[in-house]
């Protein structure tokens, strides 16, 4: 034990007994559980060969995504780090206040959710919005269904659905174009080159498609996440090798969204785009890789995976060719989050039999 | 006569139509987007319960309780016409605002409810009373509703700018999900500050 982790102790159990500190102590013991293991250790059997817990996981997907946040800074500027803060201390801020009303524990699965969401903003969102939405999602997307492992929703997306519907305009037509070449954003704080649409919202209008190197590098308009494929798909390989997420969704997902788009391309060739166009543009890859593979709102059975997989692509490519949204992703993973347990409950029928409820 | 006054509160707090009994949500949900529809629906169903629980009070025993829900229906009509013409002669932009929605009260579930469960065997003046209350909740519901929707949605309160003229208008809270988003939020706040008690 090293002095700090002594200091963090000794402060928790002398504010347990305290009559007014005490409301803090689940503060303390969280920053202990983040920076050293938690302070409590099994007693009895099953013992952990190795001490892999959501906390991990949490980090492993923080470690992921930095590639692409780094990117957004890249791209677009040191402005786009500002929402990441924004997004951390308006979304903590959330968290810890509602756990400590709940007086409840406070878990570590705000970690990812406060990094992902500002990620699938588009550049130009005011901060004010970012903490609005972060807000929105944490309370309304994941506290009032129990907090984290009990939400039904992905956090981020219900906090991005709430502008979408609230903000139209700031979430659809303010799209900046990236900076490249040399340190680029690294440079500068914002980019003020304001275009009206990103590859998808092109296509919608006017039918002609971004070339598909620069969808994959990420010289295109967009969220501030999903601009350079390449780096999404790298941190999404990275968590599927050390097994954070399970590859079926993403491979569903997007082998759903290829087949379904050429079949659609030779069905109504004026609507739908090209299968690899599909898969470079848009929020496709960082949601197939990071949205969808979400361990609490994803179906758990191995089968259901790709029933839901199938399905994501279906609903995301019907959305981005027949509704008045040029880009479905974030749609159909909340849609498909709906159908998750009865996905679970169909494998689980079939292969065992009926299932007793535990309710009436 | 504190009697009166439980039956009054009770309407309008503990036993709130909208934020406890789930009752007319379909008005509440469809016309709280801005503070003056609220309160004119407000005043047009506490008008039309009242007359129609004094009514139905007096009627009493003498109707045959096969065709009672009939007999309600006619006199609750009687008052929604009233209204219905009253916001066509001299509201005009008002009675075209709320649209179908003044003539949807006869079909208003709180309305026939209280009629049904309260008037029909209680005195006129608790009758009266007990209307008096759930109108008053119901009210307080919708303006509870259209004050949160009308200040985020338009950034005004009864049409005049109070949020800055540079407010950024929450479009959602004007369309339908703000609606359910706000009613479910003040559900909650309700029923903090007043648990139910599961029986």
């Amino acid at each position: 034990m090293n002095k700090l982790e002594r200091l963090l102790s000794e402060i928790s159990s002398y504010t347990e007994d305290h009559p007014y500190l005490r409301y803090i102590t689940e503060v303390i013991d969280t920053i202990r559980s983040i920076v050293f293991e938690p302070g409590v250790s099994a007693e009895e059997s099953p013992f952990l060969r190795d001490y892999i817990e959501i906390k991990r996981y949490m980090f492993a997907v923080v470690v992921a995504v930095a590639p692409a946040a780094l990117a957004s800074i890249y791209f677009y500027g040191w402005r786009a780090l500002a929402m990441i803060v924004v997004s951390y201390v308006a979304g903590g801020i959330a968290e810890v206040g509602f756990t400590l009303i709940r007086k409840e524990e406070i878990t570590e699965g705000f970690l990812v959710t406060g990094i992902l969401f500002p990620l699938i903003l588009p550049p130009n969102t005011p901060l004010w919005m970012v903490a609005v939405g972060i807000i929105i999602g944490v309370i309304l997307g994941k506290e009032v269904f129990g907090g984290t492992g009990y939400n039904i929703f992905n956090p981020a997306l219900v906090g991005r659905v709430f502008l979408t519907i609230t903000f139209p305009v700031a979430m659809s037509s303010e799209w900046l174009i990236p900076l490249t070449g040399g340190w680029a954003g690294f440079n500068q704080f914002s980019v003020d080159t304001v275009t009206s649409a990103t590859p998808l919202g092109v296509f919608a209008n006017a039918g002609t498609l971004a070339p598909l190197r620069e969808l994959f590098l990420g010289n295109i308009p967009g969220c501030l996440g999903e601009s350079s494929a390449l780096l999404v798909l790298a941190g999404g390989i990275f968590l599927m090798l050390a097994r954070i997420i399970d590859w079926r969704v993403p491979v569903s997902y997007l082998g759903s969204v290829f087949l379904f788009s050429a079949l659609g391309m030779y069905l109504w060739p004026n609507q739908v785009a090209p299968p690899l166009f599909q898969l470079l543009a848009g929020g496709l890859m960082f949601g197939a890789m990071y949205m969808a593979t979400d361990p609490v709102s994803s179906p758990t059975t191995k089968e259901a995976k790709w029933v839901y997989g199938v399905f994501l692509g279906v609903m995301t490519v019907s959305i981005r060719a027949f509704s008045g949204y040029p880009e479905g992703v974030m749609f159909s993973i909340l849609l498909m989050n709906m159908f998750a347990p009865l996905f679970d409950e169909m494998v689980m029928t079939l292969r065992y039999g009926p299932i007793e409820k535990p309710y009436k | 006569m504190s009697n009166m006054k439980d039956i009054y509160t009770a309407g309008v707090w503990e036993d709130n139509p909208v934020f406890r009994q789930m009752l007319g949500l379909c008005i509440t949900l469809a016309i709280t987007n801005k503070v003056v529809n609220g309160v004119t629906m407000g005043v047009a169903v506490f008008f039309v319960l009242t007359a129609s629980a004094f009514i139905v009070s007096l009627l009493g025993e003498s109707v045959p309780r096969r065709v009672r829900i009939p007999v309600y229906m006619l006199v609750i009509a009687t008052f929604v016409t009233l209204v219905y013409m009253f916001l066509k002669a001299f509201f005009m932009p008002l009675s075209q605002a709320l649209g179908a929605y003044v003539g949807l009260i006869i079909t208003n579930c709180i309305i026939l409810g209280r009629l049904e469960s309260f008037s029909s065997d209680n005195s006129p003046w608790d009758s009266i009373v007990d209307a008096a209350g759930v109108a008053t909740g119901f009210a307080l519901a919708l303006i509870a509703m259209s004050v949160v929707r009308e200040l985020l949605g338009f950034g005004t309160l009864f049409g005049v700018q109070v949020l800055g003229s540079g407010w950024t208008q929450w479009v959602s809270m004007i369309l339908a999900p703000g609606g359910f988003l706000v009613l479910g939020l003040l559900i909650w706040v309700q029923r903090s500050i007043s648990p139910v008690e599961e029986g």
